[in-house]
């Protein structure tokens, strides 16, 4: 490819321009005229370290990696960061790093390994796969991965193969409120934290869970005295000790504290009537669903006065439409995952912030924008990874009739796994390829997963470390770290179209292949070759960019690529007129207001509206058409509710052995109210028993005031029985050891938050 | 918040050790036995040899290099490098009381071996064993017309010397417990009762004199008058941290009441060192039993509690910061 | 006239994060255990009124350094541009620095036997027209360095905005290093 052999020149080009970028912020120019020697160099890619995909920035200095900071192109980072993403050269350089694949000798989980080349490794696993396609059938071999480019190559391959068990780690995470927003808007929306004056948080914890961009505009909104920021969380979180209010809910009951919300509103007709009328169906069964659910009400629920829902209802009310009901990543989450999701839409569209500046906005891709300026402005892209059409029934019933109708077939339902495999109903199980993914650690009750994983003929997995699933494969793959390897483009798109691409910053150090290189070889060997329109990273890219050279060098120079297309919030008419006047054939969509109104009118919900009431959901789950009350008990009879989530220098599963990382952060000691210690005879430090009908597990208590009496906490990723982790083996708990397999209905979503009880060691 | 800042450990690592509780004790004890031993000498020498005067000067001319090799040494060897010593003797710093330790100890430590050698030289030339120093005792020899020039120039020295080891501590405001005009002087006069205590001690056992219970009721009486200045101003020491403020009160009252250091000053500082030598030499006093036994020990609880006191006094300070 | 650099640390924007730190480990390679930078998090007060301070722990680079005026090697120096630097070839190791630090800025450098703590990285970044790894890194922008001579660097706009204060002030050492004081006080 052309633009390949041009790639040395660019970061020629790169290294004398980086003077420039860096200077940006804080402005040191006029600080000295000594220059960057020739050596310096800079190569911007995105960040793996979490699932975040910052872009980022390596300033290499003879080959090897000085410092990784943030890609200053990319206008909402700056130059900025995290703890995990700055780690990421311990990661590269670490001697507990996987550099050439296993095979394993002795049994199953036992650890014992023979070190074998790729070739040899390739080959066993095409072999044994397409063994176990000729015997069971194709859809008997389960794919699963980590989400980005390695889900969207696992799931292109698996479809190949013929198998339709694809699974992401959405179900683990983030699929309640992905739910929510397809059957209220049919897509995801974003916050405009910059812009809004009042913001109400369920616990999105931007301070310890980093994206870098949201969580430098929430800081700003917390160090502003002009904002407001109320925080609900059982725990003394980070960003509750940042806002203006705290309130220490019970764990589980955020749907109560909004359906009071509601009420409210409702009740006091204090909402944008407008909004609600021109936009959205099915306003007259919510007002029905929320006629008890008074602040008195919630008050038993949540443990929050009834007098606070009366004035935060008021004070939202009063900064509409810039105000955010922020309804996070992750959530708390319970049973009734999917009716707070929902509530939690419904409150901001009641507050007809939707497509307002500092409200919530719709993602300005490259399509939408070119579709609304009737003309090319942004590059679209092919898709590299194709995906056939596999008729055959999902061993987890999702996107099928039954309890999973409503989950997405492309991401699945993880909890279902082990009693599908161990009942081999609907159909026999005998494979699994993980990429990127930790089932062990991640998701709900290990224990059982690691059962069924042991019934498998054939596990294979990639990874950078042998984690504890890794432990459980016949063959693993290592790749190579993010910073020796290049990928497609990636699409970053919020308020403009974006799109960044990961660029190699240093030759693999070892015998590691990158996922691409991986799964291309495979395909290759299995006859699948023909699946896919290139040959390796370089004509992968160049087929995505449908041989856009420009996009590929400014990708390539500056990891990121915008367009300068200005942005605007429909329902914002000024922002509507700049747009238009940059682009005058736009003018066509204005309706009477100045707006584009027909976005909001054009959804891909089936009445094409914003959905308060879901006819489809009600009718096969009577009563979840509109958010009301349902069981939101977590505690399941037992004393304490534990509750989970991230410290800023861990994410769930990856980090806990990075050297840098786990020397800030080795373990994690439960959060305990002193009441409650003292009640156990508990000192900081101790080491108890935390027990339910699941498991009981060892831990020790770290006591602070900053958590309900009724709760504790714990980071995760902790408690990792795979010896080859040697920092963190051993070290804290494992909280997934806890969780139930029930996930919540009609999203599957796993339950985070469990009933526990306290038992003295 | 549970920590995620990794290690604390630095933060409160104890960065002068044992090594530089005995180094300060040691160079104290130097000082302190020279200066006795002049005042001795200047004071009570008369020519009558036998006398425990004799054989408190002798002990304290042997003590002196003793004591302050070995301190040094141990200096030397407590440094994170030690072979980079020599920096000490290349670079100055005017402003470090470290930097003026070392000229004073290069001027001190020749000085006091020649005193050494002009008290001995008579005793190095009856034996043969010493006969590859009379070259140097000829040397030495030569300063004799100089000798009570030498003297008072020692007395300055080892002046200089005992209070420096105060001064080195006094001088960092960021330990509270140091950082007291009081120390030096506190360091001076505890030097001065072991410089006393051990001349003592060591003329008794090496030098064999006379003694009779004129000069034991003495020498009690001399330790009970050092004793009796050191109490007050070690009183005074901690009023003058009390009534500082803030972290400093603060850290005075952690390190008179918590933990193993609080305990180290109130039965070692306090009760070895100066309660004990008290309560002997007011029962011999009372009784007027004068044994040569009672002076012993007292000299040994003497050096013992001064030597806890450089323990307490560098351990704390480095504890307790308020 | 040298430079007058300034560090301000806005403890309203911190969220503790420890990138800072990480970056500072990168940067200036120093080894496992040690610190020359660490943010620490103290939760205040009882179930439910709860606040948080946030405390950044480095060298704040002291106008009147204690540690220079008591180096007896002349090891630790200070800049005509102010900052305070360590000449590891003439550090005997001695620790006197470390104890007259009233910032516990200093420690030994396990691997070298020196004496070690931040130089706004000097020689890496900030003598080449980078910002402090710290500051570049901040997810939050809580970090701002410059020359104080000029009017329009983020600290010079930034000293005259914002009520700064200079950490141990009534010691006299005169910090490089200024914070603005959390403004969020207990939560009810």
């Amino acid at each position: 490819m052309a633009y390949f052999q041009a790639r040395r020149d660019f970061l020629k080009l790169a290294t004398k321009s980086a003077t420039a970028t860096v200077l940006i912020p804080g402005s040191l120019g006029a600080l000295g005229e000594v220059a960057l020697r020739g050596e310096d160099k800079f190569v911007r890619s995105i960040c793996e370290m979490c699932s975040s995909r910052c872009p980022m920035e390596a300033r290499v200095i003879n080959g090897k990696t000085v410092l990784l900071q943030g890609n200053a192109f990319a206008k909402e980072m700056g130059t900025s960061l995290c703890a995990k993403g700055v780690a990421g050269s311990s990661q590269l350089y670490d001697s507990q790093r996987l550099v050439s694949p296993l095979i394993r000798v002795g049994k199953r989980g036992e650890n014992r390994w023979r070190e074998a080349s790729f070739e040899e490794a390739l080959n066993l696993v095409s072999t044994k796969l397409s063994a176990l396609k000729e015997r069971y059938g194709a859809r008997s071999v389960i794919f699963s991965s980590k989400t980005g480019e390695h889900y969207d190559l696992l799931r292109s391959f698996a479809s190949a193969f013929g198998s339709p068990n694809v699974f992401s780690h959405w179900s683990s995470c983030p699929i309640a409120i992905e739910s929510a927003f397809h059957h209220t808007f049919g897509e995801k929306l974003h916050r405009d934290f910059e812009n809004a004056t009042y913001i109400l948080n369920f616990g999105h914890n931007l301070f310890e869970g980093l994206d870098i961009s949201l969580t430098k505009a929430m800081a700003h909104f917390c160090a502003n005295p002009s904002k407001k920021l109320v925080v609900l969380d059982p725990r003394f979180s980070i960003i509750a000790a940042k806002a203006d209010e705290w309130h220490s809910i019970k764990p589980g009951s955020d749907l109560a504290f909004v359906l009071a919300l509601l009420h409210v509103w409702i009740r006091d007709g204090k909402f944008d009537h407008t909004f609600v009328e021109q936009y959205t169906i099915g306003f007259d069964a919510l007002v029905d669903a929320v006629k008890e659910t008074t602040p008195q009400w919630q008050q038993t629920r949540t443990g929050i006065d009834a007098s606070v829902v009366e004035r935060i209802a008021a004070e939202l009310y009063a900064a509409t439409p810039r105000c955010i009901i922020d309804w996070g990543h992750k959530a708390t989450t319970t049973q009734a995952e999917f009716q707070r999701s929902r509530a939690i839409l419904i409150a901001n569209i009641l507050m007809g912030n939707v497509e307002k500046e500092g409200g919530i906005y719709l993602t300005k891709s490259a399509k939408r924008v070119n579709a609304l300026a009737k003309e090319s402005i942004v590059p679209e892209l092919n898709d590299p990874f194709p995906r056939l059409q596999i008729n055959e029934p999902r061993i987890d019933g999702a996107g099928e009739e039954g309890a999973y109708c409503f989950v997405s077939k492309q991401h699945g339902v993880l909890t279902a796994i082990p009693e599908a495999i161990l009942s081999q109903k609907p159909y026999e199980i005998k494979g699994w390829f993980l990429t990127r993914h930790n089932p062990l650690i991640t998701v709900a009750d290990p224990q059982k997963m690691k059962e069924a994983m042991e019934q498998l003929e054939f596990i294979v997995v990639n990874d950078i470390y042998l984690s504890d699933t890794a432990m459980m494969a016949d063959v693993i793959l290592p790749e190579c770290t993010y910073l020796e390897r290049d990928e497609g483009i990636s699409t970053l798109t919020c308020k403009v179209p974006t799109y960044a691409m990961r660029n190699k910053i240093v030759a693999p150090l070892h015998e590691n292949k990158s996922a691409i290189e991986i799964i291309r070889a495979l395909a290759e060997r299995m006859g699948y070759g023909s699946h896919y329109a290139w040959k390796n990273s370089s004509e992968l890219r160049a087929f995505q960019a449908k041989g856009n050279a420009e996009l590929l060098q400014t990708l390539l120079l500056r990891g990121v690529a915008s367009f300068d297309v200005p942005f605007f919030c429909a329902r914002e008419s000024s922002l509507v007129e700049r747009f238009c006047e940059r682009y005058p054939k736009s003018r066509a969509w204005v309706d009477a207001q100045g707006c584009f109104g027909h976005l909001l009118t054009h959804l891909k919900t089936p009445s094409g509206k914003i959905e308060i009431y879901c006819d489809a959901v009600e009718k096969i789950f009577k009563g979840y058409g509109v958010p009301r009350s349902v069981d939101m008990d977590v505690s399941q009879g037992l004393p304490y509710v534990l509750t989970s989530g991230k410290s800023a220098v861990h994410t769930n599963g990856h980090t806990q052995n990075v050297p840098y990382l786990s020397r800030l952060l080795s373990s994690n000691p439960i959060w305990m109210h002193p009441s409650t210690a003292k009640a156990h005879g508990l000192k900081m430090g101790d080491t108890f028993y935390l027990q339910n009908a699941i498991a009981k597990e060892k831990a020790t208590v770290f006591i602070t005031e900053g958590i309900r009496p009724d709760t504790l906490f714990a980071y995760m990723g902790f408690g990792r029985d795979a010896p080859s982790l040697a920092r963190t083996h051993g070290k804290g708990t494992n909280v997934s050891k806890f969780l139930s397999l029930a996930s919540a209905p009609i999203c599957g979503a796993m339950i985070t938050n469990v009933g526990v009880n306290i038992i003295k060691a | 918040m549970s920590p995620m800042w990794g290690s604390v450990e630095q933060y409160s690592a104890i960065h002068w050790s044992w090594a530089i509780a005995i180094y300060l004790f040691l160079a104290g004890l130097s000082s302190g036995s020279i200066i006795v031993a002049l005042l001795v000498k200047w004071n009570r020498h008369e020519r009558s040899n036998s006398s425990i005067w004799d054989a408190m000067i002798k002990a304290g001319s042997v003590v002196a290099p003793v004591a302050i090799f070995l301190g040094l040494l141990i200096l030397v060897i407590d440094l994170g490098r030690p072979l980079s010593f020599y920096w000490l003797l290349i670079r100055y710093n005017i402003t470090s009381v470290m930097s003026l330790g070392v000229l004073f100890l290069l001027i001190y430590t020749p000085i006091v071996m020649v005193f050494m050698l002009l008290v001995f030289e008579r005793t190095v030339i009856k034996y043969p064993f010493f006969a590859p120093l009379e070259s140097l005792i000829n040397v030495v020899k030569s300063f004799h017309s100089y000798a009570k020039i030498i003297e008072y120039f020692l007395f300055g020295a080892a002046l200089c010397v005992g209070s420096y080891t105060g001064f080195l501590l006094s001088a960092l405001y960021a330990i509270p417990l140091w950082n007291s005009p009081l120390l030096p002087i506190l360091f001076l006069t505890s030097s001065l009762s072991s410089g006393v205590a051990v001349n003592i001690l060591i003329g008794l056992l090496f030098f064999k004199s006379t003694i009779n219970p004129e000069s034991i009721k003495y020498l009690l009486v001399l330790d009970t008058r050092v004793i009796l200045t050191e109490l007050p101003l070690l009183g005074l020491f901690f009023i003058g941290l009390f009534y500082a403020g803030g972290d400093v009160s603060h850290a005075a009252k952690m390190a008179l009441t918590e933990g193993f250091w609080a305990g180290i000053f109130w039965f070692g500082v306090i009760g070895v060192g100066l309660g004990l030598p008290l309560i002997t030499v007011i029962i011999a006093l009372r009784s007027h039993v004068y044994r040569v036994g009672y002076v012993v020990i007292n000299s040994m609880v003497v050096i013992l509690g001064v030597l806890m006191l450089r323990y307490y006094i560098i351990y704390a300070g480095q504890i307790y910061l308020g | 006239m040298g430079k007058q650099y300034r560090l301000i640390y806005d403890e309203n924007l911190c969220i503790g994060c420890q990138a800072c730190s990480v970056a500072c480990r990168v940067e200036n390679s120093v080894p496992d255990e040690v610190y020359r930078l660490q943010v620490h998090l103290h939760t205040k007060g009882e179930f439910p009124n709860l606040g948080m301070n946030f405390e950044r722990l480095s060298c704040v680079m002291c106008e009147n350094p204690p540690c220079v005026s008591v180096c007896p090697t002349n090891a630790s120096f200070q800049s005509k541009d102010g900052l305070v630097h360590i000449d590891e070839r003439a550090c005997i190791a001695c620790k006197y620095c470390i104890l007259a630090c009233p910032y516990h800025a200093r420690f030994i450098n396990p691997l070298k036997n020196v004496v070690e703590k931040c130089n706004f990285c000097y020689e890496t970044r900030v003598s080449k027209e980078l910002l402090p790894a710290c500051v570049s890194i901040c997810p939050t922008d809580a970090l701002s360095f410059g020359d104080m001579r000029h009017k329009h660097s983020l600290v010079h706009q930034k000293s005259h905005k914002e009520v700064l204060v200079f950490p141990k002030a009534h010691l006299g050492t005169k910090p490089k290093v200024a914070f603005i004081p959390n403004r969020k006080g207990m939560k009810s």
